[in-house]
């Protein structure tokens, strides 16, 4: 990270330090920390399968959750999570860490090939997993995840966006729709849409770097 | 497409980040990546802030069958076994072995005692006389038709190079077939380009340090 504010929701919150657990009797190491994990992502690049192993307990839980909001389906979801650590080990020597943190770089691993499955599913006929994917942003969804992050940066600046700003990268962000797929979803106009995102996208970030 | 503002370069990482652009663009921006740092620090900043929107998510146990699966895609050598793998392997690993210690072998007499340069010196008639191969640090004399030397006169092997005097490499041995020993800088000498030129010269060697007497033979010295 260059120039940008610490994450310390991400690196360091209770929600997946409880990593901490007996896997087949051998206890996995306690991993909580950007170091910890950047190091890990280095023995890798080395071929070390044991930090592999370390890594993927660690984190495959919540690289999980992302793809399994993404595909909206538990055995999609496990492909792209299967494919995702295939991505880690091969390209563990490629990850930059004066660049991101080393969990950004997975997460955006695994929400890049999910956003690229859905993108193939979709050139298909409309399917129903499309249209669960796209039920799974319907208003009520927002409200769960909302009172969830409350107390978050992120869920500080998300609250200055518009609702249609929001709606949109969210829905961008996780379903990979295009522009001109998002503006026939929202039935709005697509240079609205691209406004939406846009000026979505700036204000987010500078309220995450003020 | 123009890259290179500030403003230009933020907001198309923006809507790579995103997800916003065609593919045609998208693979374009990839590409651009490829060889500039700086606009993927640039992307890495979005990338960062937008994973904050996976932050509220709840972690989802993985099922264990996916750990295998993810085992036996970065080790596809344990898949599909041959059943009479320890055989194989052993015939394998016996057949790496042999040839490993075979290369060994060949590497430390090749490196030990070499043919590096070898020349094959022609009479005035272009008969060939005699053939030098350099090693290491002797030169081998083997000879074809050499004439005989009569008595109070000797042989004298010199190197001359491109630009230069020629340089005494020694003496050939009477009966013409031995070795001749290289000096530190006589081995120097004949890694470049040089002649070899054999001298007809008093018993002993050419008293100057040059050559006295006619050239009897010479030839170039090739690298093999």
């Amino acid at each position: 990270m260059i120039g940008t504010t610490p994450q310390p929701e991400l690196t360091s919150t209770d929600d997946w330090s409880d990593a901490l657990t007996v896997f087949d009797g051998r206890v996995a190491i306690l991993i909580t920390d950007a170091d910890d994990l950047a190091t890990l992502l280095a023995q890798c690049s080395l071929g070390n399968r044991r930090a592999f192993e370390t890594l993927y307990r660690t984190v495959a839980p919540r690289l999980h959750s992302v793809a399994l909001r993404c595909m909206g389906r538990s055995d999609l979801a496990q492909d792209v999570v299967q494919e995702s650590f295939v991505r880690i080990w091969h390209n563990a020597s490629r990850y930059e860490a004066h660049v991101s943190a080393p969990l950004t770089w997975m997460i955006t691993i695994t929400r890049n090939l999910a956003i690229d499955q859905l993108r193939k599913h979709r050139e298909l006929p409309l399917s129903d997993l499309q249209q669960d994917a796209l039920a799974d942003e319907s208003p009520s969804a927002h409200e769960q995840l909302d009172s969830a992050r409350a107390a978050s940066a992120l869920g500080h600046c998300l609250e200055r966006l518009e609702g249609m700003q929001r709606q949109s990268i969210t829905i961008a962000y996780f379903q990979g729709l295009s522009a001109s797929e998002l503006a026939h979803t929202l039935d709005a106009p697509l240079g609205s849409v691209k406004s939406w995102i846009r000026r979505g996208m700036e204000r987010l970030r500078r309220c995450l770097e003020s | 497409m123009n890259y290179q503002t500030p403003e230009r370069r933020r907001a198309l990482a923006a809507d790579y980040a995103i997800g916003l652009m065609p593919p045609t663009a998208r693979k374009r921006f990839e590409h651009l990546l490829l060889d500039d740092g700086a606009l993927r620090a640039e992307l890495a900043r979005w990338q960062n802030h937008l994973t904050l929107l996976t932050e509220p998510l709840v972690e989802q146990p993985v099922p264990e069958h996916v750990w295998q699966a993810v085992v036996a895609r970065i080790e596809p050598q344990t898949l599909h076994v041959p059943l009479k793998r320890p055989f194989w392997n052993w015939l394998r690993l016996g057949a790496v072995a042999c040839s490993l210690l075979i290369v060994l072998t060949a590497g430390l007499l090749y490196n030990r005692d070499s043919v590096q340069y070898q020349a094959t010196l022609l009479s005035g008639t272009a008969q060939p006389g005699l053939r030098i191969e350099a090693h290491a640090d002797y030169l081998k004399v083997r000879p074809l038709e050499l004439s005989a030397v009569e008595a109070g006169r000797s042989l004298e092997l010199w190197a001359i190079p491109v630009e230069g005097k020629p340089v005494s490499l020694g003496l050939i041995p009477a009966d013409g077939d031995g070795r001749i020993a290289l000096s530190q800088s006589q081995q120097q000498l004949i890694r470049v380009p040089v002649v070899l030129a054999v001298s007809l010269e008093p018993q002993g060697g050419s008293p100057t340090g040059q050559p006295t007497g006619p050239v009897l033979y010479q030839g170039p010295l090739a690298t093999l």
